[in-house]
């Protein structure tokens, strides 16, 4: 009678699989990401060629799987910035509350209501474009969301019993916040993580889309979607592949987030 | 047919699928309720006694199977199997029910006439303003003064005991054959639980309805009903008489049940004060916006001294709202708002919390929730505090291997263990107590007292035991303050306590235990008219609006803590300063 979450298994599934393709793209593809060729400008996919080639004649399939790599570095760093900092100053706030939470959260308000495009856009004029600038400018904007979540969770759960009980055992507020009370709140920082990733690799893609993230010829999924823009009836396959796995990555972690939600509501 | 039945359970059997097949949860169970009968059924959490009355009600989940060969009828109709219709007719209209929660099982948006109304416009021609009439009638009969301007309120303006009563009104108001009562006073103090009690039998011989009462409290039960079947995983195990099952019990359950109360405490306190508490008043702050610039405090406890000597269990009494529970966290360090002196002689109060469910922390195995106050200790060498836990553990009658569960995989008891045994483990000889059996079945609380009573000698621990419950005070503690609104209203030994209680709030109190009541023989109706009439604090004594003997004296002036004259005991009453 058991019922499987469908949704986690699903989304671990293809997560796994785009992971594989990021990995072995490390190693091995089918062409060099950078080798140009004006030989073949532009070919539809073919046996040779499995998702074509673009305007520079090279292999849509070897840049689309290494700019999975970069796609998920950015996202993953973005999201670590996020938790950390998030969790930080989330648990921090909302365990002592006061004029110090009143304070950051409504900072936090004002950085929520701008877009985060447009904030990293902001970030991006001080630092200028490039991989890890672009990771530092999106990891930013990903705290207040993250402290947001921890924050109402560590309200909800610091007038529980067992949290009076270790205050009264003389554990210091500390230990008490990341010793007893963020263990209780993996579910909800996983599903956040999840979401975030998301929202990173969107924000990436766009970015680069932008012409402000990655620089060429460095391969990433939201700048070949730009490039491949001012091609799109000759070539739409150079469009259409990488688009395609933004679109699975996305889908892989949502629905590990939604699966995540269903793991903690039992 | 038999000429006075009413309802007939036969072979009722009730299953639930689980992931290890079907979980059965009641076992051909069978019983009768003749017309005009008060029928008690009394049995722990999961005894089955529940399902029951929703079965009758026709409330059964979704995804409970019914047996095929399960009959209940009503005046000789079988229910089950029964179409929605006539189901319909039956509920509400000759079956009513009474639930537990009384802050939940109102409808917060709708006005109390309407509610109360309800069942009449489902099963009757009535007019709007007949209904009213009788909704208005209704209300004064189940004891609410003020009727004409209840209708028009809504639910949050009640108090528990208030909207219980509002659901009994609601539940008679048909004139049903059959109420079901689901532990409809759990949820209250004890002194509303006596009224409520006395309402349902006041119910019983006027209107001459049948009852079907469920409680886990077999004092309860003594005091309203004739009948008494008592449940156990699923089984009736025993049934008969009141006074037969309680007094000539014969299945071994029940024995237990009857028999669970400890032995009295052995006096092991020394004349050392382990905890010194003078002239301590204790505030909650009260929350305003930053912007909103509004800071307060309201005081929560006034005036509260009295000392706590080494070796003793030590006990505080009152109802709920009365200030035992912030006594307790201001003694334990959790509220700071506070002035007057608090001293425990370099003690660091450990507390035992009532709910087991929330106290102890789920994302983390017992062994490493037993093992964090050896930490704080300052314990670092790991084998040491593992042997420590598994000692523990073994003290509080568990095996070492839970030390690798989780919380959730424990029941209520396991888990008060798991938390006495933390609190022990802290190294401090002195413990809280806060109503630490108050969510347990009789049985397991029977147990958990003992092992309190068993460590405190073995450790030599202090405990500040509070409760509510008079009965478990008399036999755990060895002195007693009683605390009525956030001030001490009496304090002696137990023995002199419960002999000679002076405070008409103590008296009050006893009156209302249900084991004591027959021996007193107490009239109720007084104390039920009087409750009612309760309303603004008048600046002098705070028991004024409550009181028997209130004299134009105590309107005036709020009386002090006197000696009564005999060692120890001492109360705030008018009528002894004279």
């Amino acid at each position: 009678m058991r019922k499987y979450n469908y949704s986690l298994i699903a989304g671990l599934i293809i997560t796994a699989f785009m992971l594989a393709v990021t990995i072995t793209a490390h190693f091995w593809t089918p062409y060099s990401v950078t080798a140009m060729s004006s030989m073949s400008k532009n070919l539809p996919p073919s046996a040779a060629h499995l998702m074509g080639t673009d305007n520079f004649g090279r292999d849509v399939l070897s840049r689309v799987m290494s700019g999975c790599g970069t796609t998920f570095f950015i996202g993953m760093c973005t999201v670590v910035i996020g938790a950390v900092f998030g969790t930080i100053v989330g648990a921090v706030t909302g365990y002592f509350g006061g004029i110090l939470d009143a304070v950051i959260m409504r900072i936090n308000d004002v950085l929520l209501s701008f877009p985060s495009v447009l904030l990293a856009l902001i970030f991006i004029s001080f630092l200028g474009t490039g991989k890890y600038k672009i990771i530092i400018a999106l990891g930013v904007m990903f705290i207040p969301s993250f402290a947001r979540i921890v924050r109402s969770e560590v309200i909800r759960i610091k007038s529980q019993d067992y949290v009076k009980s270790a205050r009264v055992m003389g554990a210091g507020s500390l230990r008490i916040i990341f010793v007893h009370i963020i263990p209780n709140i993996r579910v909800s920082m996983l599903t956040a993580a999840a979401v975030g990733f998301n929202n990173a690799v969107l924000a990436e893609a766009s970015m680069s889309y932008l012409g402000l993230g990655v620089v060429p010829p460095e391969p990433s999924l939201g700048l070949m979607l730009s490039e491949a823009q001012q091609y799109i009836f000759v070539a739409p396959w150079y469009a259409l592949f990488p688009g395609i796995v933004i679109a699975l990555i996305i889908l892989g972690f949502g629905l590990i987030s939604e699966g995540l939600r269903g793991l903690a509501q039992k | 047919m038999e000429e006075n039945e009413l309802l007939k359970v036969r072979d009722l059997t009730i299953s639930f699928p689980t992931v290890s097949g079907m979980h059965t949860v009641l076992d051909h169970i069978s019983f009768d309720v003749k017309k005009g009968e008060i029928v008690g059924i009394v049995g722990e959490s999961g005894s089955g006694k529940s399902m029951t009355s929703l079965a009758v009600m026709d409330l059964l989940p979704d995804h409970a199977v019914v047996d095929p060969g399960s009959s209940i009828s009503l005046q000789g109709r079988q229910m089950l199997g029964m179409s929605e219709e006539e189901l319909r007719q039956i509920k509400g209209n000759e079956i009513s029910m009474v639930f537990q929660e009384p802050m939940t099982s109102l409808n917060p948006v709708m006005k109390i006439g309407r509610q109360v109304g309800e069942p009449l416009r489902l099963h009757t021609d009535l007019s709007e303003e007949e209904i009213n009439a009788r909704v208005i009638d209704e209300l004064g009969q189940v004891g609410l003064v003020g009727a004409e301007k209840l209708v028009e309120q809504y639910p949050h303006e009640f108090s528990g005991g208030m909207r219980q009563r509002v659901m009994i009104a609601m539940a008679i108001i048909n004139n049903p054959s059959l109420i079901i009562a689901d532990e409809p006073t759990t949820a209250l103090d004890v002194t509303v639980q006596a009224q409520i009690l006395n309402l349902f039998k006041k119910i019983h011989e006027e209107k001459g309805s049948s009852i079907l009462f469920i409680s886990h409290d077999l004092n309860v039960i003594r005091e309203v009903c004739q009948r008494v079947i008592v449940m156990y995983k699923g089984h009736i195990v025993e049934e008969g008489s009141v006074d037969q099952v309680m007094n000539h019990p014969r299945h071994e359950y029940t024995k237990t049940l009857v028999a669970s109360m400890p032995d009295n405490a052995a006096d092991t306190a020394s004349d050392k004060v382990l905890v010194h508490v003078d002239h301590l008043n204790v505030y909650y702050k009260l929350r305003g916006g930053i912007l909103s610039g509004k800071t307060g405090r309201s005081q929560i406890l006034k005036d509260v001294s009295f000392d706590i000597f080494d070796g003793e269990i030590f006990g505080v009494v009152g109802e709920s709202g009365c200030g035992k529970s912030t006594l307790a966290k201001a003694l334990a360090g959790l509220n700071k708002e506070y002035d007057g002196t608090i001293q425990t002689n370099g003690l660091r109060p450990q507390m035992v919390f009532q709910d087991p469910f929330s106290s102890l922390n789920p994302a983390r195995k017992i062994g490493w929730i037993m093992e964090e106050p050896l930490k704080l200790r300052g314990i670092r060498d790991k084998a040491q505090r593992k042997s420590m836990v598994n000692d523990c553990l073994q003290q509080i009658g568990l095996d070492p291997s839970f030390a690798d569960r989780y919380a959730n995989e424990l029941s209520g008891g396991q888990r008060q263990r798991i938390s006495i045994g933390t609190a022990i483990l802290r190294g401090e000889k002195f413990i809280i107590a806060d109503e630490a059996v108050s969510a347990l079945d009789v049985t397991v609380q029977s147990q958990i007292l003992k092992l309190l009573l068993r460590l405190q000698k073995e450790w030599g621990l202090t405990i500040m035991f509070i409760s509510h419950d008079l009965n478990v005070v008399r036999h755990m503690c060895r002195r007693v303050i009683v605390m009525y609104k956030g001030q001490i209203v009496e304090t002696a030994d137990v023995e002199e306590l419960y002999d000679h209680p002076r405070h008409p709030y103590t008296r009050m109190l006893f009156d209302s235990v249900l084991s004591d009541r027959k021996r007193h023989n107490v009239k109720f109706d007084s104390m039920n008219r009087l409750l009612f009439t309760a309303g603004a604090s008048t600046g002098g004594c705070p028991f004024y609006n409550r009181c028997f003997y209130r004299s134009d004296e105590c309107r005036k002036k709020e009386p002090e803590l006197l000696d009564t004259g005999k060692k120890g005991h001492k109360t705030r009453c008018c009528r002894l300063a004279k």
